[in-house]
C-alpha cells in the first residue's frame, strides 16, 4: 500500500509540502497547499477540477470498519470546484460538486455529500447518511438547513493563489496532459 | 500564579538575537514576510502563512503547538487580495487554533482549537449604503420643498458619516485590547470583540467580562510564560 502512485494534471498546483499517500489523481485547477494531507488508504482518490484543500485538511480514503476484506472498495471521487478550508478531516465515502468543508469540521467515512452542501466550522458528522443537495450545518449542535443556493466558487481566490504560490512554493511537477 | 517550567529540547529550538523562540518543526512560508518583535515562541507544527501577506506580531507573543496564522482575504471586482494580519504585545494563541483575522490586540488570550474567521464586508457594506442612499432615499425626498430636502440631506449626511464611523470602527476592531476567547470558540466573520470581554461557544458570544487588570494579568501571563520556557540541560 506503500506504493505512491499520484497523476497530476496540467495546471493544477500542488505544493511540495503536501502529503500525498497512495494512488492519487489531481485533476486541473486543483491547488493543494503546504501540509495538506491526502491519504489512499484503502482505494484510489481522483480530486476534481478546481479544488482548493488548504493546509491542515485532511482527506481520508479509508476501509470501513465493519469490512475486513480490501476488496470492491469504490475510488473516492472528489468532484469540480470543493474547498477544503484549513484542518478539516473529509472521510466521506462519495463527495459531489461545489462543497465547502469549514475549518476543522469533521466528515464521517459513512457519510455522502452531494452537491452544493457547506459544512460549517467545527462541525462533526459522523452517522451515516447522505446530505441533501445545497445543505448547510452550522454552529456547536450541527442544525442543518437547507440553503437557496450553492455556496460562491472561489476563482478569485484561486486565481490569486496560482500566481502567489510559486513564488514561495516548490511545485511539484505535473506529469499528465490536460483532460480530455 | 507562578506558571511551571516548561523544558524544550534545545536543539529543536532556534534563538535569535532579539529573543525570539522559534522552533524548527514549524513551517513558516514566505519568511521574510514574517516579522516577529522579540521574545516571541513559536512551538513545534504551527504555520505562519507569510506567503499570502505581511504578518506582524509584537512582544512576548505565544503561539502554540499547531495553530495556523493565515492572512484573510477579501474579495474585489477585480480578484481577491490577501490582508496583512497584526498581532499586539503579549497575545496567547493556544493549540490548534486558526486565525484568520485581520488585527488583535493587545493582551489578547485566545485558547485551544478555536477558529476565528475575519471576511472584510465592510467596504462593500458601505458601497451598498451610498447605492441605497443614492438609488432610493434621495428621489423620494426630492418632491419636497427645497428646504426640507435639504435638512433631510443633512441628516442623512450625518448619519451617513456616523455609520461609517461605525463601520471603520468595526473593522478595526476585531480583536480589541484585553479580551478572552475560550477554548474551542468559532467566531464568525465581523465579529467584534470588544475590550474587556470573554467569548465562548460557537458561534462565539459574549459569556462574561474581565476585570481592569486583564491587561496586567497577560503581562504577568506572557512574561512568566516566556522566562519558564527554558532548554534543558543535558542536551
Amino acid at each position: 500500500m506503500s506504493r505512491n502512485n499520484i497523476k497530476i494534471f496540467s495546471g493544477a498546483l500542488v505544493c511540495e509540502g503536501s502529503k500525498l499517500r497512495g494512488d492519487i489523481t489531481v485533476g486541473s485547477g486543483t491547488i493543494i497547499h503546504p501540509s495538506a494531507t491526502v491519504i489512499a488508504e484503502a482505494g484510489p482518490i481522483v480530486i476534481g477540477e478546481n479544488c482548493l484543500i488548504e493546509e491542515q485538511a485532511k482527506i481520508i480514503h479509508r476501509v470501513p470498519f465493519d469490512q475486513q476484506n480490501k476488496e470492491n472498495i469504490p475510488i473516492l471521487m472528489i468532484g469540480v470546484h470543493n474547498v477544503f478550508e484549513v484542518d478539516c478531516t473529509v472521510e466521506a465515502s462519495k463527495i459531489g460538486n461545489n462543497n465547502v468543508f469549514e475549518p476543522k469540521c469533521f466528515v464521517g467515512s459513512r457519510v455522502t455529500v452531494t452537491n452544493g452542501c457547506t459544512i460549517g466550522a467545527g462541525c462533526h458528522i459522523t452517522e451515516e447518511q447522505i446530505l441533501n443537495e445545497n445543505i448547510s450545518i452550522c454552529g456547536a449542535k450541527c442544525q442543518m438547513r437547507e440553503g437557496l443556493d450553492k455556496p460562491a466558487p472561489q476563482n478569485l481566490q484561486m486565481e490569486t493563489l496560482l500566481k502567489m504560490l510559486p513564488n514561495y512554493h516548490y511545485i511539484k511537477k505535473p506529469n499528465m496532459k490536460q483532460q480530455v | 500564579m507562578e506558571l511551571g517550567d516548561v523544558i524544550y529540547n534545545k536543539t529543536e529550538y532556534v534563538e535569535t538575537a532579539s529573543g525570539n523562540k522559534v522552533s524548527r518543526q514549524t513551517i513558516l512560508s514566505g519568511s521574510q514576510n514574517i516579522i516577529l518583535q522579540g521574545k516571541v515562541i513559536v512551538q513545534s507544527e504551527a504555520i505562519i502563512r507569510g506567503d499570502l501577506a505581511n504578518v506582524k506580531t509584537g512582544r512576548y507573543c505565544v503561539i502554540s503547538k499547531e495553530a495556523v496564522l493565515r492572512p484573510p482575504y477579501k474579495k474585489f471586482s477585480k480578484g481577491v487580495a490577501f490582508f496583512p494580519l497584526s498581532i499586539g504585545d503579549h497575545v496567547f494563541i493556544g493549540e490548534k487554533t486558526l486565525i484568520n483575522a485581520a488585527q488583535i490586540g493587545n493582551y489578547v488570550h485566545i485558547g485551544k482549537n478555536c477558529i476565528i474567521v475575519m471576511v472584510f464586508n465592510m467596504r462593500k457594506d458601505l458601497e451598498n449604503l451610498e447605492e441605497f442612499l443614492k438609488a432610493s432615499s434621495y428621489d423620494s425626498i426630492n418632491h419636497l420643498s427645497p428646504i426640507k430636502t435639504l435638512f433631510l440631506k443633512y441628516v442623512m449626511y450625518w448619519e451617513l458619516c456616523y455609520m461609517v464611523y461605525i463601520l471603520v470602527q468595526g473593522r478595526r476592531a476585531i480583536l480589541r485590547d484585553c479580551c478572552v476567547i475560550e477554548d474551542n470558540t468559532v467566531l464568525a466573520p465581523e465579529t467584534v470583540v470588544p475590550p474587556f470581554t470573554r467569548y465562548g461557544g460557537s458561534p462565539g458570544i459574549q459569556i462574561g467580562e474581565l476585570p481592569e487588570c486583564q491587561a496586567d494579568l497577560m503581562i504577568d501571563y506572557t512574561r512568566s510564560y516566556y522566562q519558564h520556557f527554558l532548554p534543558s540541560k543535558s542536551a
